[in-house]
């Protein structure tokens, strides 16, 4: 139950300022000379509806932050009521509200009025009035909003307390040493001075105890006077003794060095019992170290012991200073408060028949307490051999052998090899040392090891009965007849040839440089044609005679007549016998002649030739030149050789 | 110690051969030689290289549903050994090999059904197109045969078909090959041993279908 987060309430000048700057802003604000008038008055209308709306919902906001009395819990209600008082609160909210109205109405007026202007001039006029007098209501509003803007801050700052959370409340006459107690008790740093009303508000702590979490609440002194004398610092602690459902801690300075009488104090008590009605009380008797109880005069004891008696009372000792006794004071209180509050719940829970609601027993249901088992003693199992287990000794002789013994006895540490099959957990304690292949036939071992293999086996075996049975083995290998084998054999022998003739044509194909020469052209020797046809089963004996008869003899005819060699058709032509000589020659076919080797005598003469070639190659490949003809000159400085810094190394590279 | 299959082609990858890849999500892919590896790494598909096991059984080249293929699996369950067992389990094995060596066998031959009539049909058309470049005699040849025939009386005819006989048989013979032996497994499950003593280079070992499974057939 917070009220922390109520946004600030502006006074009445910021809120027009918010309200008119808003307008100006959000809304355009040029009207042009060829403006239609309805647009114009659309324009104006817009400024009045659009502040009449951030009015509505700045003052409707605020009305909606401020907490509304009658929801609030009693305690709430009439701590509000005291500090700020309701009746103001309920008028400065219904201002605010009534005020809201009011500017809808007159918008709603203006918007009207607006509609029949005739002239921009007008509309402005409308407009200037709407606006006035939104913010004259505002003015008015000037001393709610300031009041509710106080009343705002001071909420923010109350403490926060749970009404219906366990609650220990500290009471007493001013400057008995509540604050003290809270101070000691739980972390709240409660003020805490040595004068009268230290406290003027309620301070809430909070303590742990159980695990649970225990609010404290300090109040201010009350003095010992009739209700409507209490001022509203008293009052605050009258509200919260009567509303709060709580275990109630009345402080008692027995000293009296609060500057009040132990009468006095008993007094207040007995005029402020009504408020104790259904809660605990426990009256503290505080400052036991100054003045102990038992050096009072009987009758004041008697008249603290009688304030005890009526009830449910009871008295604690406890004494800020020493913190003597505090902490047992707390422990008690809240003992006390969480058996009573249980107690409540439960009661509360049951029907007056004695069984439980429903929401109880749902509660109750989720609650298992865990109990020992009834009566049956379960005795702790003690194996014999653990029992007979002597301890070990490491100077007995006798003692247990333990693994490092053992490696010590065999060569110790590096060159005893733990056995670790030792332990093996089988059927069988032979098979412990059995070596099992992993591999076998090119398959893993374990992929095949299944518990029922014997099963699945069988039924394999039984398969493959079956299919034997079946016929599925059975094969039909004939290896075909003769006629086929021949086929096949011919097959084989034309694929080679054609294997034979696709590469030749290959190696025809492949030019090497060499002109196309047409089929026609293509030179066949006679040997050729002759072997071919002879291939091709003809007998070319006779053939081979007529044909040789019949060729043309190469070179020229033996015979020079000019006679049938000319062209008849043809002019005469005056020729020298060497002119015409040569138009009949044939040319001289190319030398079967190696130039390399030409002109050189013999082997000496050819190595003689070969160093001198070499030596005048030589100064060629220095220079790193292609060849005769080559004049190309290299960059003399490289760049990238010359430039920049040199690290540690050679000094040619860079 | 294991024999895992390689990841890629399927063949069984020894300890100490192959490489094996970690991916950042735990799986691990083994690999028999660097070519799997280096596919692998170049994202090929298995399925689509006609050398891996995952294609030929994909295509239908190898015997995938069989009751003795289902005898290896990998166990996640560990069994505590048991010496009876081990021996049982050895046993079966052998016999389980055995068995699927028998039935691969079948299962080739009901593959190849039909091949061979396909081959001497195709050859027919062959031999029957091409005629021409079979061998014969060439003209002088049997010009002397024909005088060896009228100077011993016998018959042209049959001198001619015994000569054609020995140039069929000469072809044959290669400059290189030698003896090539080949192990035929037998459908009644033993082994015969097959020497052929003018294998050659021109001969086509593939085209024999099941001697190169051999090498894959290990799993």
């Amino acid at each position: 139950m917070t009220w922390k987060d109520i946004a600030p309430v502006p006074t009445a000048q910021e809120f027009i300022d918010i309200v008119l700057s808003r307008t100006q802003r959000r809304l355009p604000t040029q009207i042009r000379a060829g403006f239609k008038i309805s647009r114009i008055r659309a324009f104006y209308t817009r400024k009045v509806k659009f502040t009449q709306e951030t009015c509505s919902e700045k003052l409707g906001q605020i009305v909606a932050s401020f907490p509304i009395l009658s929801d609030q819990h009693p305690f709430h209600r009439d701590l509000m009521n005291i500090l700020y008082d309701a009746d103001h609160f309920k008028v400065a909210l219904g201002q605010v509200s009534t005020a809201k109205h009011l500017i809808e109405t007159i918008s709603r007026d203006y918007v009207r009025l607006l509609k029949y202007s005739q002239s921009l001039f007008q509309c402005k006029q409308l407009k200037r009035a709407a606006l006035g007098r939104m913010a004259t209501l505002i003015k008015r509003l000037k001393d709610p909003l300031l009041y509710l803007d106080q009343v705002r801050q001071h909420l923010a700052r109350l403490p926060d307390i749970n009404p219906t959370t366990r609650t220990m409340l500290v009471a007493g006459f001013p400057n008995v040493g509540k604050s003290s107690f809270v101070r000691s008790v739980t972390r709240a740093d409660t003020p805490v001075e040595p004068y009268a009303f230290t406290t003027k508000s309620l301070f809430v702590g909070h303590l742990d105890y159980k695990y649970l979490r225990y609010q404290v609440i300090d109040t201010p002194g009350i003095l010992d006077h009739p209700l409507e004398e209490m001022n509203t610092i008293e009052m605050q602690s009258v509200t919260a003794l009567a509303h709060l459902r709580a275990a109630v801690c009345f402080f008692i300075d027995i000293s009296e060095q609060c500057g009040y009488s132990l009468k006095a104090q008993c007094s207040l008590f007995k005029s402020i019992k009504p408020l104790f009605a259904n809660k605990m009380v426990f009256i503290v008797l505080n400052k036991m170290d100054i003045k102990p109880f038992e050096d009072l005069e009987p009758e004041l004891q008697e008249e603290v012991n009688d304030l005890a008696k009526s009830g449910d009372v009871e008295i604690l000792r406890a004494s800020c200073a020493t913190q003597d006794g505090v902490q047992d004071v707390k422990n008690h209180v809240c003992e006390r408060l969480l058996t009573e509050r249980v107690a409540q719940k439960l009661k509360a829970g049951t029907t007056s028949g004695g069984s439980m609601g429903s929401r109880l027993t749902e509660v109750m249901q989720r609650i298992h307490v865990a109990q020992p088992l009834d009566g049956v003693t379960r005795e702790s199992f003690i194996p014999e051999a653990v029992k007979n287990l002597k301890k070990y000794d490491k100077s007995d002789p006798e003692r247990r052998m333990l693994a490092r013994d053992i490696e010590e006895a065999n060569g110790g540490a590096g060159v005893f090899n733990v056995d670790l099959r030792k332990d093996y957990l089988l059927a069988d304690p032979a098979w412990k040392y059995d070596k099992m292949p992993e591999v076998f036939d090119g398959k893993n071992v374990y992929d095949y090891i299944d518990p029922d293999i014997d099963a699945k086996l069988a039924a394999l075996e039984e398969e493959e009965e079956r299919l034997e049975k079946e016929g599925f083995y059975e094969s039909d290998e004939d290896l075909g007849d003769e006629s086929e084998e021949e086929v096949l054999e011919k097959a084989e022998y034309i694929r080679e040839k054609h294997r034979l003739l696709r590469n030749e044509a290959k190696m025809r194909k492949s030019l090497k440089n060499r002109a196309i020469i047409p089929r026609k052209q293509q030179k066949k020797s006679f040997a050729q044609l002759e072997d071919h046809l002879d291939q091709l089963g003809v007998d070319t004996e006779e053939i081979g005679l007529r044909g040789r008869k019949e060729t043309q003899s190469r070179g020229r005819a033996v015979t020079r007549s000019r006679v049938g060699t000319e062209d008849p058709d043809s002019m005469d032509v005056d020729m020298t016998a060497q002119q015409r000589l040569r138009s009949k020659s044939r040319a001289r076919s190319q030398p079967a002649t190696n130039r390399l080797e030409d002109g050189v005598q013999d082997e000496g003469m050819r190595s003689k030739a070969e160093r001198v070639a070499k030596l005048g190659q030589r100064k060629r490949n220095r220079l790193a030149k292609a060849g005769e003809s080559d004049r190309h000159i290299g960059t003399t400085m490289p760049k990238h050789l010359f430039a920049g810094k040199r690290t540690i190394g050679k000094t040619s590279r860079r | 110690m294991r024999v895992d299959p390689c990841f890629f082609c399927g063949r069984p990858s020894w300890p100490s051969k192959g490489i094996t890849f970690m991916r950042n999500d735990g799986k691990s892919f083994r690999f028999c030689r660097s070519k799997c590896h280096k596919n692998f790494k170049m994202k090929r598909n298995p399925r689509k290289l006609k050398w891996t096991k995952a294609y030929r059984k994909n295509a239908g080249k190898e015997m995938v549903v069989d009751s003795t293929l289902q005898f290896a699996a990998r166990r996640n369950v560990p069994v505590r050994y048991d010496r009876e067992l081990v021996q049982k389990t050895l046993k079966a094995m052998e016999r389980i090999s055995e068995i699927r060596s028998r039935r691969e066998r079948v299962f080739y031959k009901k593959r190849m059904a039909g091949k061979r009539a396909r081959e001497v049909a195709a050859a027919r058309k062959l031999v029957a197109n091409n005629e021409h470049l079979l061998p014969r005699l060439r003209g002088s040849e049997k010009r002397r045969l024909a005088e060896l025939a009228a100077e011993r009386g016998v018959d042209v005819e049959d001198l001619e078909r015994e000569e054609l006989e020995n140039v069929r048989t000469s072809k044959k013979s290669k400059a290189f090959g030698g003896e090539t032996r080949r192990l035929r497994v037998r459908t009644d499950g033993g082994v015969e041993e097959i020497t052929e003593s003018t294998g050659g280079g021109m001969h086509d070992e593939d085209d024999d279908g099941f001697d190169d499974e051999d090498g894959m057939d290990t799993d």
